[in-house]
């Protein structure tokens, strides 16, 4: 039933102008009782509800499913009047707009190009930087860094103001500037997409042994060599032969050092697990700020969920993932940047480190709720 | 279907524990020298009480131990769950022994490529009593699940699954499972819906109070014909550590008919150091039909 109705309304939009759905939602509800039924037929006179089934508000009854399609904004109001009302809902779709969008397979992507919703490899990820540049010059300039072991270049994006399309990042960006290193682990990935997908570390050789690669986030100087078991240079969480001793490593210790005086917030993005972190991961006693820390990443995460329910959960890296020293995170915080966290994006373990393309997108989105929300507690708080 | 608001009461989505009501405050003290990994030889001082409270990854590691050995008892590839949410916990430690867990938690059906994503249907409820031997693998497990799925409608996807996977043709020409990019083809899912079962196993056994284990990839695969109709198959996973982040290797060999116990046997790769002779992790199982040992 479903099926068809979406297929429906694009026919109807393709003839007129067109009509867009973004961020719409599908309520499934069972009322339990004639109460219940006369509950949704009253939420249906008070706010615009589109039945799916039944295709009509008269036929709403007791024990039969009820779908309907409702605004973002109207979501909300309805989702209390529902939890008030102590009725059980499900939502079937979260965005009716990226549904239909499915539907199409929509080719955006030309192949040979970067996409969105694809996974690029490094080339189109330099070429993409390019272009960001090339579009945007009032707004995006490329720096490198330094470079990696094998010589490749490491950059980072500033972002500075003159947005305009979404209001709350031209105010960011008129306060606050972003420094975006896309990748870091430059040699790594494009092993992972040249010889060994789960590859994790860089590609350094190491002295007196056959095995390749440190794990760049236990390279920091944060208490780096407190925990044993990233000592072996054939781990895939080898902390290499000296704190910073990883040229990637020293490129970015560089960078951020350098540029102290202006970092407010320092953010970190790995996967999977679906968590928000802060410091620390060497140690189980708690950063002066954790409170703070701790209430940055509730409300990040609530925010996060708004889009379509998926659920972090947050804490110190030590009690919430597990112990580890010479992370960037505690390293960055211990520096002297007193906001600092680490995203575990999608998913928690079904597909883990090969998150379907589809859900590129999505997460993206989600995340940038969070990201926003961060930002902008930092700009009211600090000075 | 849960409400939107149905979610952790606020301390446990904090970095705080459960209620303090809900805990031996007793031994807190002892929780910690166990928490952090064996001679850390951090800066604090091991025998400082944390932050009230078990640090919840403990209880997750718990809730996972218990999903695996739940999934593997199960034998059906289509009541498959995971771990939704820990709702609360507690544990106990004895140095000489090692850690008992008693966690509550919630589940999802494991559906790796549904329109809802992960709000796939209703969420079940479990209730576990794990038991972790100091550091060693194969965590004693006491498990219960409110039910998720109707026996018959179970019964009758696992029996599709069982057609699906005999129709395939062999030998099978497969790569990975996902592909690098994460895509399972439909027509290739049975197979990974039984290859996480078998897994499970797997998992289950190698569980300890520090490492946990997620089925990342399956490398190969070959199936066998049997006399008797059953599914018999080998295959290469790869399980990725998350403590270590290490990528284990995992040859597993399964036989399976709906219905009737899972046969597993298994072979992981240890990390190969060059100090070190190759160490293997080696198991087998049936399910057992009396469970008066658990």
């Amino acid at each position: 039933m479903r099926l068809i109705l979406p297929v429906g309304l694009i026919a109807t939009t393709l003839a007129i102008a067109p009509v867009r759905f973004d961020r719409e939602k599908v309520f499934r509800v069972k009322p339990q009782d004639e109460k219940q039924a006369d509950i949704i037929k009253d939420l249906a006179k008070t706010n615009e509800l589109d039945f799916w089934y039944p295709s009509a508000t008269h036929h709403v009854a007791a024990n039969m499913m009820v779908d309907f399609r409702v605004s973002e904004k109207e979501s909300q109001a309805i989702q209390s009047a529902l939890d008030q009302n102590k009725m059980h809902y499900e939502i079937l779709i979260h965005d009716l707009q990226e549904e239909i969008e499915k539907q199409f397979d929509v080719k955006e992507d030309i192949p040979g190009r970067h996409s969105y919703a694809k996974y690029n490899n490094w080339e189109k990820i330099v070429a993409w930087t390019e272009k960001m540049m090339d579009k945007h010059p009032e707004m995006v300039s490329r720096i490198k860094i330094g470079s990696t072991v094998e010589d490749n270049p490491l950059y980072v994006l500033k972002a500075t103001k003159t947005y305009g399309r979404n209001k709350i990042m031209t105010k960011l960006l008129d306060q606050m500037n972003f420094y975006i290193l896309p990748v870091f682990n430059v040699d790594g990935y494009i092993w992972s997409w040249t010889k060994n997908r789960m590859w994790r570390k860089n590609r350094s050789k190491n002295q007196n042994s056959k095995c390749i690669g440190t794990d760049l986030n236990r390279n920091f100087n944060a208490s780096w060599n407190s925990i044993p078991n990233t000592n072996d240079p054939c781990a895939d969480n080898y902390r290499g032969s000296a704190p910073e001793s990883e040229k990637e490593t020293k490129a970015i210790t560089n960078f951020i050092r350098s540029h102290l005086n202006e970092i407010k917030v320092y953010i970190t993005f790995h996967s999977y697990s679906q968590m928000l972190l802060f410091p620390y991961g060497y140690t189980s006693k708690l950063p002066p700020n954790h409170e703070d820390l701790a209430k940055v990443a509730k409300i990040g995460t609530d925010v996060l969920s708004t889009r379509y329910e998926t659920r972090y959960i947050y804490g110190p890296i030590e009690s919430t993932i597990y112990p580890i020293s010479g992370s960037s995170l505690d390293w960055a915080y211990d520096l002297g940047i007193k906001h600092t966290f680490a995203f575990e994006l999608r998913d928690k373990g079904k597909f883990g480190f090969l998150l379907p393309e589809s859900r590129i997108k999505p997460t993206c989105r989600e995340t940038m709720l969070a990201v926003k929300f961060i930002a902008k507690y930092i700009l009211k708080h600090t000075s | 279907m849960q409400p939107r608001r149905q979610r952790l009461p606020a301390p446990w989505s904090g970095p705080r524990g459960p209620r303090p009501t809900a805990l031996l405050l007793a031994l807190l003290l002892l929780l910690a020298p166990v928490v952090a990994p064996a001679g850390s030889g951090g800066p604090d001082d091991p025998g400082q009480p944390q932050d009230a409270g078990v640090p919840r990854r403990l209880l997750q590691q718990a809730a996972r131990a218990a999903l695996h050995f739940f999934n593997f008892r199960s034998g059906s590839p289509s009541a498959l769950r995971v771990l939704a949410e820990v709702q609360e916990g507690r544990a106990w430690m004895n140095p000489k022994e090692g850690c008992k867990v008693h966690v509550v938690f919630s589940t999802e059906r494991y559906n790796p490529e549904s329109l809802l994503q992960e709000r796939e249907g209703r969420l079940g409820k479990c209730s576990a009593r794990v038991f972790f031997k100091n550091q060693k693998p194969r965590p004693t497990i006491n498990v219960t699940c409110t039910r998720l799925i109707e026996k018959k409608k179970r019964q009758q996807e696992d029996y599709l699954l069982y057609k699906q996977m005999k129709q395939l043709k062999n030998p099978l020409e497969i790569v990975s499972i996902p592909d690098n990019h994460g895509h399972i083809d439909p027509s290739l899912r049975p197979i990974w819906d039984l290859a996480f079962l078998g897994s499970s196993y797997v998992m289950w056994e190698m569980t300890t109070q520090v490492s946990h284990y997620y089925l990342a990839q399956l490398t190969s695969v070959r199936q066998w014909k049997t006399n008797d109709d059953t599914i018999d198959f080998d295959y290469t996973v790869l399980l990725h550590e998350l403590s270590t982040q290490e990528i284990i290797p995992c040859r597993i060999h399964l036989v399976w008919y709906p219905g009737k116990p899972l046969k597993v046997k298994y072979h992981c790769q240890e990390l190969q150091t060059p100090e070190e002779a190759s160490g293997t992790e080696e198991g087998s199982a049936v399910v057992p039909t009396e469970l008066s040992n658990f």
